[in-house]
């Protein structure tokens, strides 16, 4: 699959998380997304440090800016399953806004076209770290990270595209 | 070829599948493990990763661990569960081995392993957090290669969980495995606790 792009209608696909209660649901990508400005960002690994420490934690001390600006919903997602990205979330207990939805078996990181062999990492077949700006399907920015760099996928970067 | 099929129709596991053997090219073979299974010719190729925070992945060129520097010479008491930051493995299967590690070693345990189908540094940030690293090493199966090679994987799709393991425990004597209890549904907690095994050392 190529990687999505500007111009492209987002994919639809099923995302999972625990929900307020606590129970296990599955989530359609096109029923948080549509008619709405969503931003999504992919990260490689929960636990993992530039993930943790810089990725994550821009975007939630952005959010309130972010939602000045008329974003709807802030969402991360990652190859990984519910419980871990639940737990990762949970260390984050300032977090208000940023969603944090799993790709356990990595299928919409592969509809996304933004997967990645990190096998000799220990880590299997992951995201690309990105950023994407949506409007109402339609996909308005695409940042790539081409490797483990941190340069375009940022909160601050992907204010600029808004 | 030949001297690994009279290998495996010598050894007392006498549900290897021969006839994967037979066909497929490939060196490695399933079988399923039961006592007296060799662990290490099981899974002659395979490593896990054990858990560590990405630094120390990348100092260490996120090195494995093959099986048989864990196995070979030792006494092991291993156990693996479907999932790190789930229910029963953070609730009762962890605990259940962390409370327990003084009669372990008491018994000339070298090592209490848990093992899952996880990344190292997912492992690494649930041993911290159950405050187990102390007691347990944790490993990462990461890709699955290790409970598949013992026939021990089970597709927990189901749960959200994808490729996963069964829950089970084993102790393992210079490879040999002496005793072996594996739940007969990952959610259950019956036989694969430390008081079980503990008897059976």
């Amino acid at each position: 699959m190529a990687p999505i792009a500007v111009g492209d209608v987002l994919p639809d696909g099923t995302l999972s998380c625990f929900d307020a209660e606590d129970k296990l649901q599955q989530v359609s990508v096109h029923s948080l997304a549509a008619g709405k400005k969503v931003i999504i960002f992919g990260v490689p690994g929960a636990f993992t440090p530039t993930c943790s420490l810089k990725h994550v934690p821009g975007y939630i001390e952005k959010a309130a800016e972010l939602k000045s600006k008329g974003v709807d919903e802030i969402i991360c997602i990652s190859v990984n399953d519910p419980f871990v990205m639940k737990a990762w979330a949970k260390t984050y207990p300032e977090n208000k806004d940023v969603k944090f939805l799993a790709d356990g078996s990595a299928n919409y990181t592969h509809a996304l076209g933004l997967e990645l062999d990190l096998s000799e990492k220990g880590l299997g077949t992951r995201s690309r770290r990105f950023a994407l700006l949506v409007e109402d399907l339609k996909v308005k920015a695409a940042n790539v990270e081409s490797g483990g760099e941190f340069t375009v996928s940022s909160a601050d970067d992907i204010l600029k595209a808004l | 070829m030949a001297s690994t099929i009279l290998k495996r129709a010598t050894s007392s596991s006498m549900k290897s599948r021969v006839e994967s053997l037979l066909i497929g090219a490939s060196r490695r073979s399933y079988a399923s493990v039961a006592v007296g299974t060799d662990i290490v010719s099981a899974a002659p190729d395979v490593s896990l990763q054990k858990a560590r925070s990405w630094d120390e992945g990348v100092s260490s060129n996120f090195s494995t661990t093959p099986v048989k520097d864990i196995f070979k010479g030792r006494k092991v008491v291993i156990f693996g569960l479907p999932g790190a930051y789930t229910g029963v493995c953070s609730q009762q299967h962890v605990p259940s081995y962390k409370k327990s590690i003084d009669k372990f070693k008491a018994k000339g345990i070298d090592s209490v392993i848990c093992v899952a189908v996880n990344d190292p540094y997912v492992m690494n940030a649930w041993a911290d957090k159950l405050k187990a690293k102390d007691a347990i090493e944790f490993y990462g199966d990461f890709d699955g290669s290790f409970h598949k090679s013992l026939e021990l994987g089970k597709d927990l799709s189901a749960a959200l969980l994808g490729p996963r393991s069964e829950r089970w425990s084993a102790y393992v004597v210079d490879g040999k495995v002496k005793a072996l209890n594996v739940e007969k549904a990952p959610s259950d907690f019956r036989v694969s606790g430390a008081e079980v095994i503990l008897e059976q050392i």
